[in-house]
């Protein structure tokens, strides 16, 4: 079954066409990642899935519904890190897990998504004060606190230390393994080598080549993705 | 439900958390009962003051900074509108404004000796439809100022004038006749008029329905101006 399905994805800002014809289908329970330069349109193909923007052109289906049309309805069961957001400066680690799990019908047990994050240490630390990794790892644990089907992170491990970065590969796979559809953009090849079933290079929004890994590779006749991923870019330029 | 209580529950501690809100909204009104040696007669303009001070000096500045730290848009991707947040704020502000209110009046009444409202029911109206206007005001602040230091700054212009203008922190009657008669122009003052004809036993209706058509009219230019980003 497909999770996801985006058809001839279009999205202009002035003369910006930011998403210009993108097409990919994302099974259930696939990781599926999306890299590209920037301004490449991953974050408005990916906001787009989670109904916060709005296509001008092409279809986009999450679960069979219409995230333009549908999007409370689908926020119960997609969960979203967004590339740049935050909560309010005064509010405590354990206190904003515990009211977004107030915002779901089915929420996952917010104290145990705490402690598997390991952000129980922080629970009682303001998110004014925290760190710019501990911030990114308390919008990750919200992005979860709902039991999500499917799981949108945008820049997952950006501003994360090596460690922490190999700490929540380890968590993104265990969401893997039950089932959850996961949707990544990432500027890291190993991350996505590492965590993806399939891969989209967008360029310019555009998709420049979509496969697995292995695929991608094999296409270009490169022997990693990251070369791939340079011969892609150096062949457009 | 359980989701807007939980949101409110948390906008409350937030602005219980925020030292400004605390000693403006609970310490400032106190230590100007206390200069005035506890004078009852200008308890019902302090109420006034104190819902002034959160709804169009604070809350601006927190609604612009939801938008302009995008916390309206993390909230917009939960299955709660940010709508909800809003009026977790507006029943925020009310509750610690009705807070600060109460120990205002007890401390009048108890340390004082100061006579206590002679119409409570309609104290308590007057008191809710003023804080609401009140808020109503500083969404109207955050929907046309875009940026978090700007609404702030805008909320701060708007609000001091006004307390002084309207009688709410001091009585009209010790103003010059020109400023007299701006106040009779600015929102505030059938506010303040509400509460002090309240306080005193008997009941006035048009200064409570002059407060909710403003909040009407308020309500519907922030609503049609306000983006969510
Ligand atoms: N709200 C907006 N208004 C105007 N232009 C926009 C807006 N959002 C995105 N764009 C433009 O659309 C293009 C794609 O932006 P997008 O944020 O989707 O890129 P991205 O691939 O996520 O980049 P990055 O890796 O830098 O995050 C860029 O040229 C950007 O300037
Ligand atoms: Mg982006």
């Amino acid at each position: 079954m497909e999770a996801i399905e985006v058809t001839d994805l279009r999205k202009t800002y002035g003369d910006t066409r930011a998403v210009d014809g993108v097409t990919f289908t994302v099974r259930a329970g696939e990781t599926f990642g999306i890299v590209g330069h920037n301004g490449a349109g991953k974050t408005t193909t990916v906001e787009c899935l989670i109904g916060l923007r709005r296509p001008d052109a092409g279809a986009v289906r999450v679960l069979g519904e219409d995230p333009a049309r549908r999007r409370r309805a689908l926020a119960q069961r997609i969960g979203a890190q967004l590339q740049e957001s935050s909560l309010p400066e005064r509010i405590k680690v354990a206190e904003a897990l515990r009211m977004f799990g107030s915002f779901y019908r089915d929420a996952a047990d917010w104290r145990q998504l705490m402690e598997r994050w390991g952000l129980q240490p922080l629970a009682r630390k303001a998110f004014g004060d925290l760190s710019g990794g501990q911030k990114q790892r308390l919008m990750l644990a919200l992005a979860l606190v709902g039991a999500p089907e499917v799981v949108v992170l945008d820049e997952l491990t950006t501003g994360l230390d090596p460690i922490a970065r190999r700490e929540t590969w380890r968590l993104v796979n265990d969401l893997k393994m039950t089932g959850t559809t996961v949707v990544l953009v990432s500027h890291y090849f190993d991350e996505t080598e590492a965590l993806c079933d399939r891969v989209a290079v967008l360029a310019r929004g555009r998709v420049r080549a979509m496969g697995t890994p292995g695929d991608i590779v094999a296409q270009t006749g490169t022997a990693s993705l990251e070369e791939a991923y340079f011969a892609l870019e150096g062949a457009d330029r | 439900m359980k989701a807007f209580t939980a949101l409110t529950a948390t906008e409350l501690r937030l602005l219980l958390r925020d030292p400004a809100s605390l000693f403006f909204m609970i310490a400032f009104p106190l230590m100007l009962l206390v200069l005035k040696r506890g004078d009852g007669d200008a308890v019902p303009g302090y109420l006034a003051m104190i819902v002034a001070i959160g709804g169009m000096g604070a809350l601006p500045g927190i609604v612009a900074s939801y938008r302009e730290r995008k916390v309206l848009k993390r909230l917009a991707t939960t299955p709660i509108s940010p709508v909800l947040l809003l009026g977790a704020q507006l029943v925020a502000q009310v509750a610690a404004g009705l807070a600060g209110s109460v120990l205002l009046v007890a401390t009048a009444i108890a340390a004082f000796g100061a006579q206590a409202p002679g119409n409570v029911p309609v104290l308590a109206a007057a008191f809710l439809l003023c804080s609401v206007m009140a808020c109503s005001l500083g969404f109207v602040i955050a929907a046309v100022v875009r940026n978090t230091r700007g609404a702030s700054l805008i909320g701060m212009l708007v609000m001091f004038p006004m307390i002084f203008l309207s009688g709410a922190a001091v009585p009209r009657k010790a103003l010059p006749d020109a400023l007299r008669r701006i106040g009779d122009f600015l929102p505030l003052t059938p506010g303040v008029d509400a509460l002090r004809v309240a306080w005193s036993g008997t009941a006035a209706v048009f200064p409570l329905l002059i407060l909710a058509g403003i909040i009407v009219v308020a309500t519907a230019v922030a609503a049609t101006l306000f983006r969510w980003e």
